[in-house]
């Protein structure tokens, strides 16, 4: 049984139809890749997914957990446990980002039938996920994504999952403006979320995060519908012949 | 009484209306500048007339021996209580400024021959409290504050109403800053439904290498208007705040004029205006930098944030310069919430009203941090958060 299943979506943001019958599975505990060429409808995806405003369904279903949640806000998407982590993440200047995410993690315990944590208890728990991440410690203080670097702005974004511990993980192009060392960490995170349950929808243009993440499945998208579903073995004819070369399956 | 049998009369008229004795300086000021209506450029975006029209109960001036208290409690416009061992006097105020752009700075102090004197000594944090307890009442005072020469002093200031309704404020500040002291002036109002209109017309004396702070935080319904004016010796500096939260119908503001008097003298001033409902945000600012006022730095800026599309903000920065040796700035920005941060909080399961005060709040944050004191800072943030809560009921 999928954990999602998106069928035959279509979207449009503003007058353009992006999306246009894309049919996908995520299956419990699986890193599902999709890649595609630029224009594909990749982050047209993911923002539909987390019930993005610039994002028009025309037709077709979001099946979640069993549940439809075409018409969900998006704040109740992620309280089940659906979790985009930006490609370009916004700055808030004056939101401190340690009150921001102790207010997103509350709010989701509460939603949880759980006790809310307090600020020491926050904080234990911040402390080493943290360290994992090679974050500075004053970056928590500071306000949330303000005059952070793109690869600090990526690391906050895995902190916020691994603090959420969301059921599906939507990693938007997380890999775009890291260097190594941020790849490394940040994958590291991502692989620490793995738990054989969890499900993970990793979107990327290229394969190099693919070296740190293993996919379980890719999916190519591509004119707004996935054309081919594979093994990860698939990505190494994509380094070959690039997406013209995948044929409508 | 009514106050706007003022309109239009001569010195003598005006003698005889108020009964004054020995005052016909102040009476000629108001005079010549008039009765203010909505012509009166400081008054443009404000009902004043609406408010003089009305005919108000006048209370009969009757001064307290005063109680020992931890702050100075001034109730209906007397005081009343004060700390052990602070010099406060009710007696004629001297030292006016004679060219007030404010009519009801003069009318303050015709209506209240006996200003609150307190004398700042030493380096004192004292907290003002003023209550108000009558309805349909014209209560009238002025304050005038002292400090000692190499002093700092801080001075909070709360507002508390008791079930009124319809009264009209007039009230008002002579600051004197003393040359090498400091004072530092913060400035809470945050009643919904407070029974009463204000007008506080202030002068803010800021003698050589002396320094003001005068941060407001306004989160009042009803109408106001706080109308200053601030005098700047040689090396002088003045750094003022303005926030303002409104919802409903209220309608409040800032008028000011900021005269750089001496040189190497500066001004920082920053208004943040947070318009919700239908309501109206004033912020009408000049800053005057004379020709003695060479090497002057006067920065002015003021940004609006409409939550409703009822809401207004009249923002209105200018600069009057007189010479070539300074650094000045000005301006005014007005924009509502973005989208795109209101997304990125809900993404991570706020809810909307949440995500709203959040961005809300971070938006007030640079004025509200410059309150030194936390439980001061504290205090703010949760008349914030009622003010925010009750504008999101239902």
């Amino acid at each position: 049984m999928s954990i999602m299943k998106i069928e035959n979506l279509e979207a449009k943001i503003g007058d353009k139809q992006i999306l246009k019958g894309l049919n996908l599975e995520l299956e419990p505990g699986k890193v599902h890749a999709i890649m595609g060429p630029n224009g594909a409808g990749k982050s047209t995806l993911s923002k539909a997914l987390v019930g993005h405003y610039d994002i028009e369904l025309l037709g077709g279903n979001i099946i979640y957990k069993g549940k439809n949640i075409n018409d969900m806000e998006a704040e109740e998407r992620a309280l089940e446990g659906l979790f985009l982590s930006f490609q370009h993440p916004v700055e808030i200047p004056g939101v401190n980002n340690a009150y921001f995410l102790r207010t997103a993690l509350n709010a989701k315990r509460k939603h949880e039938g759980k006790e809310e944590l307090n600020s020491a208890e926050f904080l234990r728990l911040m402390r080493d996920h943290l360290e994992m991440l090679g974050m500075k410690s004053d970056m928590i203080s500071r306000s949330l994504n303000e005059g952070f670097s793109g690869g600090e702005k990526k690391r906050n974004e895995i902190l916020q999952m691994l603090i959420l511990e969301p059921d599906v993980i939507i990693l938007d192009e997380i890999d775009s403006g890291l260097d190594i060392d941020a790849l490394r960490a940040v994958s590291e995170g991502i692989n620490k979320m793995k738990d054989g349950k969890r499900s993970f929808l990793v979107i990327t243009h290229y394969s190099r995060i693919l070296d740190y993440i293993e996919p379980d499945y890719i999916h190519v998208l591509k004119d707004g519908k996935v054309i081919k579903t594979a093994g990860p073995e698939l990505v190494a004819q994509l380094e070959e012949h690039g997406y013209d070369g995948i044929e409508e399956a | 009484m009514n106050l706007s049998t003022l309109k239009n009369k001569n010195l003598q008229e005006v003698n005889s209306l108020l009964d004054i004795k020995d005052r016909d300086i102040l009476a000629e000021r108001f005079v010549s500048l008039g009765l203010p209506s909505k012509k009166s450029e400081e008054y443009r975006y404000f009902d004043v007339e609406k408010l003089l029209e009305k005919e108000y109960k006048t209370l009969t001036y009757v001064p307290k021996t005063l109680r020992v208290s931890e702050k100075i409690e001034i109730v209906d416009g007397v005081v009343v209580a004060g700390p052990q061992g602070m010099r406060i006097y009710n007696e004629p105020c001297g030292q006016l400024d004679m060219d007030h752009f404010d009519p009801l700075y003069y009318l303050g102090h015709l209506l209240s021959p006996h200003a609150i004197k307190i004398e700042l000594d030493g380096d004192v944090e004292v907290e003002i409290e003023h209550k108000y307890t009558q309805s349909d009442a014209l209560i009238n005072y002025r304050i005038v504050l002292y400090t000692q020469s190499n002093r700092h002093a801080t001075v909070y200031e709360n507002f508390v109403s008791e079930n009124i309704k319809d009264s009209l404020v007039l009230y008002g500040y002579d600051m004197h800053i003393a040359q090498d002291s400091s004072l530092r002036v913060v400035k809470m109002q945050s009643m919904q439904n407070s029974g009463y209109s204000m007008v506080a017309s202030h002068k803010i004396n800021v003698e050589r290498n002396a320094h003001a702070v005068y941060k407001s935080f306004d989160l009042g319904g009803d109408n106001a208007l706080q109308l200053i004016k601030v005098e700047l010796a040689e090396r002088a500096e003045v750094d003022a705040g303005h926030l303002l939260y409104l919802n409903s119908e209220a309608k409040r503001g800032t008028v000011t004029q900021i005269v750089h008097r001496g040189e190497h003298s500066r001004s920082k001033q920053e208004a943040k205006n947070i318009l919700d409902g239908d309501s109206r945000g004033i912020f009408d600012a000049l800053i005057r930098v004379e020709e003695t006022g060479k090497f002057t730095k006067a920065h002015q800026n003021s940004k609006a944030i409409l939550l409703h599309d009822k809401a207004y903000m009249a923002a209105k920065p200018q600069l009057e310069i007189y010479i070539d040796e300074l650094e000045a700035s000005h301006g005014a920005t007005t924009g509502q919430l973005s989208e795109k941060q209101l997304f990125y909080l809900q993404s991570r399961g706020i809810t909307r009203i949440e995500a709203r005060k959040m961005l809300v709040i971070a938006f007030a944050n640079t004025l509200i941090e410059t309150v030194k004191d936390s439980r001061h800072q504290e205090r703010i943030k949760q008349a914030f958060d009622d003010v925010f809560y009750a504008g999101h009921e239902g």
